[in-house]
């Protein structure tokens, strides 16, 4: 033992050193998790976005089916059969209602994560390189922010057409500008702190201190933009399918719901009330979290 | 000042030049075939050849593009497919309206929501500031389409206290339109309401610890003086700036409530243009949006430059 020298001691001190690090590691973690949970408003949050992506995925399991038209119950008010009332098809407004969180927690989850994706590669070498890099990088950032995203993903809808998927590219797209900005600004404190400066001494690569050094650094602001954006992307997918540039019918979703049944508003308001709601409730539960997720944070 | 103006303006050169290629591209792979999309599947092939000529959709790309954005500077905007009317005209009138009413919403945004910031940072942390800060900054993350449906259930079909259509029956005094615009400009009212009234709130509780404030409580000045003398003034500048920034989301606020409201706006029109591929007038819509965007942007710039005298002296 004493003649294999000193590497199998100091692998074991290695090891424990490790340990000791993971151990402080997940204590923080939970530290943090029992906080979360502690926050009221994170919890009503996740509460609200719990149920409706529960309701999203098993509603149409318990209700009526949503798409199923009734010719002689068209326009009914809401009553005991039909707790939300009944469309101009004689639908369901309640399975409708329900079903109609399917689409939008799809689609806009989806963009959310593929825009972090590009936003955190953008943002990770224009923050971490600066210079030229930086300057063109951020010029096509400020060109891309120079019309409201609303208007963009028009003409690039009406370019494309309409599918799940060019919805999810556009809006992903259209978001990763912001969140590369964020990403960038949050690399760049990171950069000249000691551990960076320990990895470059230590000859790793430029990839390898991005993807391993600076990123587990940074993922708490990474975390509280994709929550922001989320409420964002909810919000975007909702208004394009309100204007005519998201689902098509007979789809429930919300924002659609409400621009095809809006002429029913004043003979019968609770076709488009109740999807109004929904979807009012849901971008505040996704705010609620993100609200609560940087409040902690930043304690 | 006037050489940060004259480079800002220079820097909306290249923006618009994207922007104009991005339409231009979208008037190339739109309708696929013009001529057919116009006629439909029954019309004879000579027919949809003549009318793709008389369009220009048989010159290469380059030369359309160029004579496109000549026509586009020189106020020759084309014809809309839809309406069959010269776009140019058309885009004025849809324009002015959307100006009266984004101009009547800021009317009504700016003082409310720095009275309810102001307000809700010299009562700091009491019950009305939380609820004020809640409830304002759920109204933003709420979809305008969304508080727009409840307002009309609520104020319109409930208590007939508002109509519900956004424009006057034809013939009546121009005075009037205010009041039917009253629905209208509450959404966009309540998208912006907690941005600014946060940034105001913020500045005013940073303003009241500074040691000039404590002084002008300590020599005696009555509260309402030391609010209006050395407090406001000062605790508005960030929320200029925030009221600035916030003109992009104004405008995108505009097409969907303009779309809601069936309000003959720029940005129902676009919205209409692009669903019925009328070319010429999507075109125009989005080209006049952009520019009155970057103007306002613009404006806003110059605005904080003229309240902050480090940028105002400096250039």
């Amino acid at each position: 033992m004493a003649a294999a020298g000193t590497t199998p001691d100091r692998r074991l001190d290695e090891l424990q050193a490790d340990a000791a690090a993971a151990a402080e590691q997940r204590r923080q973690r939970r530290y943090l998790v029992r906080s979360l949970l502690r926050s009221p408003t994170f919890v009503v949050g996740v509460l609200i976005v719990l149920f409706w992506v529960v309701m999203g995925v098993f509603s149409t399991t318990f209700t009526q089916p949503p798409a199923l038209p009734h010719p002689f119950a068209i326009l009914q008010s809401p009553s005991a059969s039909h707790w939300f009332g009944t469309d101009d098809l004689g639908r369901d407004v309640f399975a409708r209602t329900m079903a109609g969180a399917h689409t939008v927690l799809i689609i806009a989850p989806l963009a959310t994560v593929l825009a972090l994706l590009w936003g955190g590669m953008v943002g990770l070498t224009a923050g971490f390189y600066r210079g030229l890099t930086d300057d063109l990088m951020m010029r096509v950032v400020d060109a891309f922010l120079a019309l409201p995203i609303i208007i963009t993903a028009i003409l690039i809808i009406s370019l494309l057409g309409r599918s799940y998927a060019i919805l999810i590219l556009v809006i992903g797209a259209l978001f990763t500008p912001v969140i590369s900005r964020t990403i960038r600004s949050a690399v760049i404190g990171e950069r000249e702190r000691e551990y960076v400066m320990a990895a470059r001494l230590r000859g790793e690569r430029s990839a390898f201190v991005m993807a391993r050094e600076i990123l587990p650094n940074i993922t708490q602001p990474i975390i509280v933009e994709g929550t922001v954006r989320l409420g964002y992307a909810v919000f975007t997918v909702a208004t394009l399918s309100f204007l005519g540039f998201g689902l098509e019918p007979p789809s429930p979703d919300w924002g659609l719901t409400v621009a095809t049944e809006r002429l029913n508003l004043q003979a019968a308001p609770w076709t488009v009330l109740f999807p109004a709601l929904a979807l009012a409730s849901l971008v505040v539960g996704v705010n609620l979290i993100a609200d609560g997720l940087s409040s902690t944070f930043s304690k | 000042m006037a050489r940060l103006i004259g480079r800002r303006l220079l820097l909306m050169v290249p923006t618009l030049i994207l922007v104009s290629i991005l339409v231009f591209a979208l008037a190339e792979v739109l309708p696929g075939n013009l001529g057919r999309f116009i006629l439909g599947p029954y019309a004879t092939q000579s027919a949809v050849d003549q009318l793709n000529h008389n369009l220009g959709m048989d010159k290469p790309i380059y030369t359309r593009y160029v004579e496109w954005a000549g026509h586009f500077v020189t106020g020759h905007w084309g014809t809309s497919y839809q309406y069959t009317t010269s776009v140019f005209p058309l885009v004025m009138r849809a324009l002015g309206n959307s100006l009266l009413l984004a101009g009547f919403a800021l009317v009504i945004i700016v003082p409310t929501s720095i009275l309810v910031g102001v307000y809700a940072g010299l009562r700091r942390d009491s019950i009305l500031d939380r609820a004020i800060t809640i409830s304002s900054l759920s109204m933003t993350v709420i979809p305008e389409f969304v508080s727009g449906v409840i307002l009309i259930v609520v104020f319109a079909v409930t208590l007939h206290w508002l109509p519900v259509q956004a424009m006057p029956p034809q013939g009546s005094p121009f005075i009037d339109r205010f009041y039917y615009l009253i629905l209208p400009a509450i959404p966009l009212m309540l998208l912006e309401l907690g941005y600014i009234a946060r940034m105001a709130r913020v500045g005013t509780v940073q303003v009241l610890n500074m040691p000039y404030v404590r002084t002008a409580v300590l020599k005696g000045l009555p509260r309402r003086r030391v609010i209006f003398g050395h407090v406001l003034r000062n605790a508005l500048v960030p929320t200029v700036t925030v009221i600035g920034s916030q003109i992009g989301w104004l405008i995108g606020g505009l097409v969907v409530v303009e779309t809601l409201f069936n309000y003959p706006g720029i940005g129902n029109y676009m919205v209409n243009a692009a669903l019925n591929h009328d070319l010429p007038l999507l075109e125009a819509c989005v080209l006049v949006v952009a520019v009155l965007y970057m103007l306002s942007n613009l404006i806003a710039d110059i605005v904080v430059a003229f309240l902050n005298p480090r940028i105002r002296m400096g250039g």
